[in-house]
């Protein structure tokens, strides 16, 4: 059986630098309005009396089931054997099922092109034994790439499964 | 190499200057064009990381409306009409121009200037030293200059946190590392030692990331950083926490010092600062304890009335608590061997009877020691040819009606100036209005020795990867330039040429320095056990023998900010709220970037902080257009309530124009913070002449229609 890869990130550890974002961009040729990966946050919360700031790169999950393939009356939406859900954008005929269907809010549209896409952990890059390119450029070094299984034994399924770790941080990685 | 180049495609090794710059970048190129950039995991400056800015490099240099060859203005200025002309033409004028103000007026009639610096601050403080000109209109008053020019009269040089060296506790003082450049390391550095397991003391009036990771958060009442910095110093002498064999041996005026610090208990502080005694305290502990410490300082506690006290009472924290020049501390790195900036600057060559005209030089004595001017004194030589008229102004890299305090005044000035020159990437509100427009070379574009004003103890190599139209990089200009005005013999005949000299004591040619990547200077720590603290007495001066000689109090002591609800009540009716300004998003450097299509899209439009509860009295809700008030003048930013901005005061972002709105003006009055600044310099700090730009009095209303 092909090893899951996935895109594990420390919320807890990103500093919303917003790098990654340019980085996916740059590498994916991507126009204005198109966000793969986006850093989001809610700004200051007040969280049992204490203030809290914390940011959510949203990006792609490549859910075990995912309910945008479901819904694609096109079958445009594949998944490989491993995980990386793709889009064929010759195949995809812009009607945004999937984006409404993405539990996440992580699909995008491309306006120049009418087609849906998200990111694909950088297959082009990771085929070839590379990194997906939002990788290197984090200064707090918390997105981590590799294989689903490992990083769940490392990182724990609680951080995986809700990109946050309670209070524990992680160092020394 | 790290990425994937496709056929015929190439990648070269250079280092970024979208910001303060200098991380190391791979460029790929394709038949002459630059295609993508990607952090240098070899560089140590970045490893591989790189910010939102620099990734979005391209975006800039290959701009639709990017500046490709030089303008001449034609019809009336700030019109918008222009004429294209050759360099030749450029240099013929710019001669002319020069010599005919410098025989007609003096060369102080002709002010240089830059903003934060392209990397060319050298280039200019040279051309302008050998024309004559005392006259260098920079940021370097309040921002960055009395970082440097305080450290040297106090400790010899500027300490930085060494964060190589491990700190176990950091002290994050007026900066936001993570999020904009701190000039020496950057963002990277903190995180990783933070990762490492590093203590953190936070000191900002907003709750930043760095507050929400930190062990202690100090919210500050904005401007009374030297009273929390005194006070805290307070508890550590009371507390006998200090290092008592260094205070013994290497501080000048430990009785007069201590004698001070008595007048700033931590009740009296708090009562200053906003900030519990309790925590005060805590701060005090914490950092006097954990060792080695280091603090991690910003430009914020720079632009104001206490700037040179601020930086004074900080060092003071550092040296007494013995983290000077001590791995992990704040340390001095010795500088690769280069000829510096400061050396190449050739500050020497300006006549003695030259620098007796620098403008403001007699009220900002710190300043002029260090070849640095108020920008107020060159509006009002201009307006009102006091002392002296100043005729023409020539700017590379800078865009002052966005950046400097009063921009009405800014806007009147540069209309009146009869000759003026800008340099840069864009058509922007200062280059609408010139006489000449230069077409500047972007980072991609240049060969370089870089970063060697630092104290960094590197120096990197920029090399030019591609040539877009007619851009020119503005040291190759002003070299071209001053062979030409009979500079001849302190220029060389290129630019290939210079840097050769600037490398010359490392014994490299550029091109071998291409091939390494960067060159560092061999670190050595406390270097003063063999020859002292390089200040008069040798030791670090808490006491400083130089502010005493120039006048100035030679102890550090809060004053209460000009304006502000304490020292204007009269104002508080009207202007209810503390203003702060500048706060930085990650997209933007100052005034540049908001044409990059994917740096606009992170930060569309300017934000305002306010408290929940402030807005909520003001009827202002989340997004809204606020008007932005003070008893200056009014601006335009969107509403952002957050629960991180104390009730009483407004955050506001600086520097926004908005290039696609209509020329000339692209918007310049309608977000501008500059409006409601104040540039008087009875506001400004005495001895440096900065300009208080972070608090002021404002009211907050939502906008009508």
């Amino acid at each position: 059986m092909t090893k899951k890869l996935a895109l594990l990130i420390d919320e807890d550890l990103c500093w919303g630098c917003d790098a990654c974002e340019l980085a996916c961009k740059q590498e994916n040729h991507l126009s204005e309005g198109s966000r793969w990966i986006q850093v989001r946050t809610k700004g200051v919360q007040r969280i049992n009396g204490k203030l809290k700031l914390t940011y959510s790169p949203a990006r792609c999950l490549q859910c075990s089931h995912p309910p945008c393939q479901e819904v694609c009356p096109v079958d445009a939406i594949t998944q490989r054997s491993d995980g990386i859900v793709l889009i064929d954008s010759h195949g995809c005929i812009g009607c945004k099922k999937c984006i409404e269907a993405c539990p996440f809010g992580v699909m995008q549209f491309n306006q120049e092109k009418g087609v849906a896409e998200k990111c694909h952990l950088c297959y082009h890059r990771i085929d070839q034994g590379l990194k997906p390119a939002c990788i290197d450029v984090c200064i707090g070094r918390c997105i981590y790439f590799g294989e689903m299984a490992e990083l769940v034994h490392r990182y724990g399924e609680r951080r995986w499964l809700s990109g946050r770790n309670g209070n524990e941080r992680t160092t020394g990685l | 190499m790290k990425g994937l180049a496709g056929q015929d495609e190439k990648i070269l090794r250079s280092h970024c200057r979208i910001c303060h710059g200098g991380c190391g970048v791979l460029v790929y190129v394709k038949e002459g064009r630059a295609t993508k950039i990607e952090g240098d995991p070899q560089c140590p400056i970045n490893r591989g990381t790189l910010c939102p800015k620099g990734i979005a490099s391209l975006q800039l240099v290959y701009h639709p409306n990017r500046l490709l060859y030089p303008l001449k203005r034609k019809g009336p200025k700030g019109g918008g009409q222009w004429d294209r002309i050759s360099w030749e033409e450029v240099y013929d004028l710019l001669v002319s121009k020069i010599n005919e103000y410098k025989n007609g007026y003096g060369a102080e009639s002709i002010v240089l200037g830059y903003g934060t610096g392209r990397d060319n601050e050298a280039f200019i403080y040279r051309f302008a030293n050998l024309l004559g000109t005392p006259n260098v209109l920079t940021a370097g008053h309040m921002c960055y200059g009395p970082r440097v020019s305080t450290s040297i009269i106090t400790c010899g040089n500027l300490p930085v946190c060494d964060y190589e060296g491990n700190p176990k506790c950091i002290m994050v003082w007026g900066n936001n590392a993570i999020i904009s450049n701190p000039d020496e390391y950057k963002g990277l550095y903190l995180s990783d030692a933070l990762a490492k397991g590093a203590k953190l003391i936070v000191v900002d009036p907003r709750f930043t990331k760095l507050a929400d990771r930190s062990d202690l958060w100090l919210q500050l009442r904005p401007g009374t950083d030297v009273a929390l910095a005194l006070g805290m110093l307070h508890v550590i002498i009371e507390e006998e926490l200090y290092d008592k064999e260094f205070v013994g041996n290497w501080i000048y005026g430990w009785n007069e010092f201590v004698d001070r610090v008595k007048e700033y208990p931590p009740w009296r502080v708090s009562e200053i600062t906003w900030v519990p005694e309790e925590k005060i305290r805590e701060a005090a502990r914490l950092f006097a304890k954990t060792k080695p410490a280091c603090i991690q300082w910003g430009v914020a506690i720079e632009q104001s009335i206490n700037c040179v006290d601020n930086n004074r009472s900080l060092i003071a924290l550092a040296a007494v608590t013995g983290n000077l020049d001590v791995p992990g501390g704040m340390v001095f790195y010795v500088p690769p061997p280069v000829m510096n900036a400061s050396q190449f600057g050739l500050h020497r060559s300006l006549p003695p009877e030259q620098r007796k005209k620098r403008l403001g030089g007699e009220v900002f004595k710190l300043a002029d020691a260090f070849a640095i001017i108020n920008p107020r004194f060159v509006w009002e030589a201009i307006l009102y040819e006091k002392p002296y008229p100043v005729k023409m102004v020539f700017l590379i890299s800078s865009n002052p009606v966005m950046t400097r305090a009063n921009a009405s005044m800014v806007y009147e000035a540069l209309k009146k100036v009869e000759f003026l020159v800008v340099s840069d990437f864009f058509l922007t509100p200062t280059a609408e209005m010139a006489d000449l427009v230069l077409p500047s070379a972007t980072w991609l574009e240049m060969d370089y020795v870089a970063e060697i004003w630092k104290r960094h103890g590197y120096a990197l190599a920029r090399q030019k990867v591609i040539q877009v139209g007619e851009c020119k990089s503005d040291h190759e200009m002003l070299l071209e330039l001053g062979n030409r005005l009979g500079q001849r013999e302190h220029w060389w005949p290129t630019l290939r040429d210079a840097l050769n000299a600037i490398l010359a004591p490392s014994g490299l040619t550029f091109e071998a320095f291409l091939e390494i990547g960067h060159l560092q200077g061999k670190m050595e720590y406390r270097k003063y056990l063999k020859k002292g603290f390089s200040t008069p007495t040798r030791k670090v001066e808490l006491y400083s023998t130089r502010m005493k000689e120039w006048g100035y109090d030679p102890l550090p002591k809060f004053r209460e900010p000009p304006e502000s609800p304490i020292s204007r009540p009269d104002l508080v009716k009207d202007y209810p709220y503390i203003l702060i300004t500048g706060m930085r998003p990650t997209a933007f450097f100052h005034s540049e970037h908001r044409q990059i299509p994917w740096l606009r899209e992170l930060l569309p439009e300017p934000l305002v902080e306010i408290h929940p509860e402030t807005a909520e009295k003001e009827g202002i809700k989340e997004g809204d257009w606020v008007v932005i008030e003070s008893p200056r003048g009014r601006c335009f930013q969107r509403a952002k309530l957050t629960l991180g901005i104390d009730p009483r005061v407004i955050g506001a972002q600086h520097a926004w124009w908005f290039p696609e709105k209509e020329a000339p003006e692209h918007g310049w009055k309608e977000s501008n913070i500059n409006l409601l600044t104040d540039n008087d310099p009875s506001t400004c700090d005495p001895a440096m002449g900065a300009t208080n730009l972070r608090v002021l009095m404002c009211r907050v209303s939502p906008k009508k229609d």
